[in-house]
């Protein structure tokens, strides 16, 4: 297990050193430069200055060298836009973005695995047809849609904030008054999020788990005069969690690093706004201090998928013992 | 299911419905209002902005959010009162001009504090200056604080005194000095010092370096997310009963990067007024919100700026492409303008809501603005004669125009993805231009992607909105004499590369040291009438605009300049404190 999470470790600061360094070559080689942010006014030495600053009058590789030089004494740049070290903002953007995909996740969780399981076992049945139903329709709305359907839905009802992660003046009120107010702008990003994820779940586990009832040791647990409950809870369940928690890692590391579009539409200050911006100024360094983010949350993410496929086949754990 | 588990269901989804009930009710933000009523002290109201500022320091950053952080948080000398353009004493109480036009006397107000109860004295002005023109301090506004290709200079003869020196005489003469926010010289000298200027009030700093004589005070920055504006204690400035100013205690700034978005939180009462003013998509569903008395919708007039369709005419970045002979042509420019109908120009992109103009300086700039220009009817069949005279006609019947050599008149236009009004712009000119037989390919790009190109002429076309600093032209040479760098068609010539630019040249830096502002007016005439003939930029319509807020502000003066509501924020009051 000790190589295995070691295999995972370098596995995640690969990808994290390759994905930042794409992003930053990227960004460089893309027309146009952060200087356009200045305007046509600028001057000359303005524009020359700002450049200088962003190491812009370097090549690419050469520019490359100094910020993976800094990067390794963890100093990962300025941000134009911010005017500051790229760090502290990646890190309290990364914190608000784990926050929402979190939530979207256990929502998505707790509503497409439940319903799932309801149509596998009833396979055919009225509710399966309609939560199938519902699950197509679901599976096919893009982020986009479902942020500004909720965004509209919360500006007409008044019922829910439209927008943001907290209220203004919540800065110096208590922590646990801070944790309702945020609680009370959580339902609309993290469902704006969860509701495609949520669908995806649920004919996962639908039709993992009508597999799971037409195998052997289902019927030899009838025979036993297992009630049904426990049948479905206790044998069919684990069994057909497999295909799910082989999805839920890429599912986990996708939420918590591309949820730019529900973000932006919301105004939630997490990464995938943070790099939003960036991305649009060209701001060089802090695009890939937010892909570096991405990065680790999705390595995080396929972490947290292998240990579930762990937890849930004893086959997988003994593969890695 | 067993009945309990019934009663448990009931009473959480009860809970719920209560819960969501209790949070929902509907606050008084949209109680409804006059705007015209008594002022009320007290309250907050909440706006939107699309992005942070870069910086809180206004001599260093330009963005929109860092000039609307500005204008809330410092004051200037003297202000351009933005909804009469009219000259306003602000932190100078009077000054006094020489006759030559080339030294200002200014004496400050007395009394006037620092938000942390320091003076303003006339040593804070002469740091401003010195940090405008500092080389490392990475100043924005140092352009415009240039006369006759010299800085600005300033002594102070005591505390309360500035003398300013211009190298010659100005038309705007003490007009400039709105271009200065004052900074406070005990915050920032030693960052000045130190060169460390630019970077001295990053938006990581804290809120209580962050010191002006504006209406109101930093009070907190959350990063993507808000940030909020407390009432300045000390504001130097009194309402008409004596009392100070401004009403409201706070200002809230919502960071709503999606318009979309903006616009429904407005809707919702979420927020109280936007950003910007509204797109003309944006008209029914305000004006359905106005029927609901939720919001009311103000027209703030002509925009005094306005979208332009251009070529490069720059002939070293063009020499190789044949097509810059017939472009350089100032019938080929006119022909487009003749194709372009603009009354149907106005209805398609803006709606309706636009009105038909020949040159730059729109009607909405009330005391530049000439009516009496060359007008181009619609009228093909003169574009179509027009072409013919310089040697373009369609010899191969494609559709599309070419010169003797075959050169076909087919251009690809650039314009900012994702403006609305840009992309239907755009439509409706390729339409009117394939009509007369010039073919118009649309590109879309990014801001980004697009401002480099601009810079270096590596376009055929451009078609955006080229903004003007200043309602006074002399306040944009940059756009109107050959070197500058916003004379877009062909930026910072070392001379002038046509005859007319060479008359409009020598017509602006005449008018520009011209006092006499009937003489300045018919000077800047003429540059327009010359524009006009030679069209290096092509206008058809200017925008209508249009404001939306919510029912419970009093006191709002709005302007078609940015921002638009909240320049005088101090006199900003709600009707439910």
């Amino acid at each position: 297990m000790v190589r295995f999470f070691l295999r995972r470790l370098v596995f995640a600061l690969l990808l994290l050193v390759c994905t930042s360094s794409a992003a930053l070559f990227l960004t460089r080689l893309a027309p146009g430069d952060v200087t356009a942010q200045l305007g046509p006014n600028a001057s000359r030495s303005e524009i020359e200055s700002t450049r200088a600053r962003f190491d812009l009058d370097r090549s690419p590789l050469s520019q490359w060298i100094l910020w993976a030089g800094r990067a390794v004494r963890l100093d990962f740049g300025d941000s134009f836009l911010y005017n500051r070290p790229v760090a502290p903002l990646v890190i309290r953007a990364a914190g608000n973005t784990a926050v929402l995909a979190l939530a979207a996740l256990a929502i998505a969780t707790l509503v497409g695995i439940s319903f799932g399981i309801v149509t596998g076992s009833r396979q055919g049945s009225h509710t399966a047809t309609l939560v199938g139903g519902a699950s197509l329709v679901g599976v096919s709305l893009p982020p986009l849609l479902t942020s500004l359907i909720f965004v509209f839905f919360a500006a007409r009802t008044g019922w829910l904030p439209p927008g943001g992660m907290s209220s203004a003046g919540t800065s110096d009120v208590s922590w646990a008054a801070w944790a309702i107010d945020v609680a009370w702008h959580l339902p609309l990003p993290s469902l704006a999020l969860a509701v495609p994820i949520a669908a995806i779940f649920e004919r996962l586990q639908s039709q993992s788990m009508s597999d799971a009832v037409q195998q052997p040791f289902m019927v030899a647990a009838i025979a036993r005069g297992v009630p049904r409950r426990a049948l479905i809870l206790r044998h069919a369940w684990p069994v057909s969690l497999r295909p799910l928690c082989a999805v839920y890692g890429l599912v986990i590391g996708a939420l918590l690093s591309g949820s730019f579009v529900v973000e932006y539409v919301t105004s939630w200050p997490g990464v995938g706004q943070l790099m939003y911006s960036a991305l649009r100024a060209r701001d060089i360094y802090l695009v890939a201090a937010c892909a570096a983010m991405g990065a680790c949350f999705l390595a995080i993410g396929t972490l947290a998928g292998d240990l579930l496929l762990a937890a849930a086949d004893p086959r997988v754990r003994d593969q890695h013992a | 299911m067993k009945p309990s588990r019934y009663v448990g269901l009931g009473v959480t989804a009860g809970l719920l419905v209560a819960f969501f009930l209790v949070r929902g009710c509907p606050s008084n933000r949209n109680a409804t209002g006059d705007s015209n009523a008594a002022p009320r002290r007290g309250g907050q109201i909440v706006g939107s902005i699309r992005s942070t500022p870069r910086s809180f320091d206004r001599l260093v950053a330009a963005d929109q959010a860092s000039d609307l952080f500005g204008v809330l948080t410092q004051g200037r000398l003297i202000r351009i009162n933005r909804a009469t353009f009219e000259l306003e004493p602000w932190l100078a109480e009077r000054w006094e001009s020489s006759p030559d036009g080339r030294t200002h006397t200014v004496h400050l107000r007395q009394g006037v504090t620092w938000s942390d109860g320091m003076p303003l004295t006339s040593a804070d002005v002469l740091f401003s200056l010195k940090a405008v023109f500092d080389a490392k301090a990475g100043s924005v506004v140092s352009s415009s604080l240039i006369v006759g290709g010299q800085p600005i200079a300033a002594t102070a003869p005591d505390a309360n005194t500035v003398v300013f020196a211009y190298a010659a005489p100005s038309g705007p003469g003490v007009r400039l000095l709105d271009m200065l926010p004052i900074m406070p010289k005990h915050k920032l000298e030693s960052a000045l010092a130190a060169g460390d200027f630019a970077k001295a009030w990053s938006p990581g700093t804290a809120p209580t370096e962050i010191v002006g004589t504006g209406p109101f005070v930093l009070r907190e920055f959350q990063v993507g997310q808000r940030l909020v504006l407390d009432r300045n204690p000390r504001y130097w400035r009194k309402a008409p009963d004596g009392g100070s100013l401004p009403y409201l205690d706070r200002i809230v700034l919502e960071l709503v990067p999606d318009q979309n978005a903006e616009l429904l939180r407005l809707q919702s009462g979420a927020t109280d007024i936007t950003y910007s003013e509204l797109r003309p998509e944006d008209y029914v569903p305000v004006r359905r919100g106005e029927q609901e008395g939720k919001l009311k919708m103000v027209e703030l007039g002509v925009g005094t700026d306005a979208d332009a369709f251009w070529f490069c005419l720059k002939p070293e970045a063009k020499k190789n492409d044949p097509r810059l002979a017939f472009v350089q042509k100032r019938e080929f420019r006119q022909a487009i303008s003749h194709a372009v109908d603009r009354e149907e120009f106005a209805r398609t992109v803006f709606l309706g809501e636009a009105v038909p103009i020949w040159g730059p300086i729109t009607p909405g700039n009330r005391q530049w603005f000439t009516p009496n220009l060359p007008r181009y009817a619609h009228d093909v069949a003169r574009a179509r004669d027009l072409l013919k005279g310089i040697g373009l006609e369609d010899r191969n019947n494609n559709g599309v125009v070419e010169d003797a050599k075959g050169t076909e008149a087919r251009f690809t236009v650039i314009t900012q993805r994702g403006v609305g009004y840009y992309e239907r712009g755009t439509s409706v000119l390729r339409e009117e231009a394939a009509k007369v037989g010039i073919a118009l390919d649309i590109a879309p790009l990014e801001i980004g992607a697009m401002m480099p190109r601009m810079l270096a002429c590596d376009y055929d076309a451009i078609y955006t909105r080229p903004l003007f600093s200043d309602p006074d032209p002399a306040g944009n040479p940059d756009f109107w004499l050959s070197s500058g760098s916003t004379h877009f068609w062909n930026i910072g010539q070392k001379m002038p590369g046509t005859e007319w630019e060479q008359r409009i040249d020598t017509l602006m830096i005449e008018q520009a040291g011209t006092l006499d502002l009937m003489r300045r007016q018919a000077l800047f005439n003429d540059v327009q009438r010359i524009f006009a003939e030679n069209l290096p930029a092509l206008y058809f319509a200017a925008p209508r605009l249009y404001y939306a807020h919510s029912r419970r502000l009093i006191g709002v003066t709005p302007s078609v300049m940015r921002p638009q509501l909240l320049w005088s924020a101090d006199t900003l009051s709600v009707t439910n404190p």
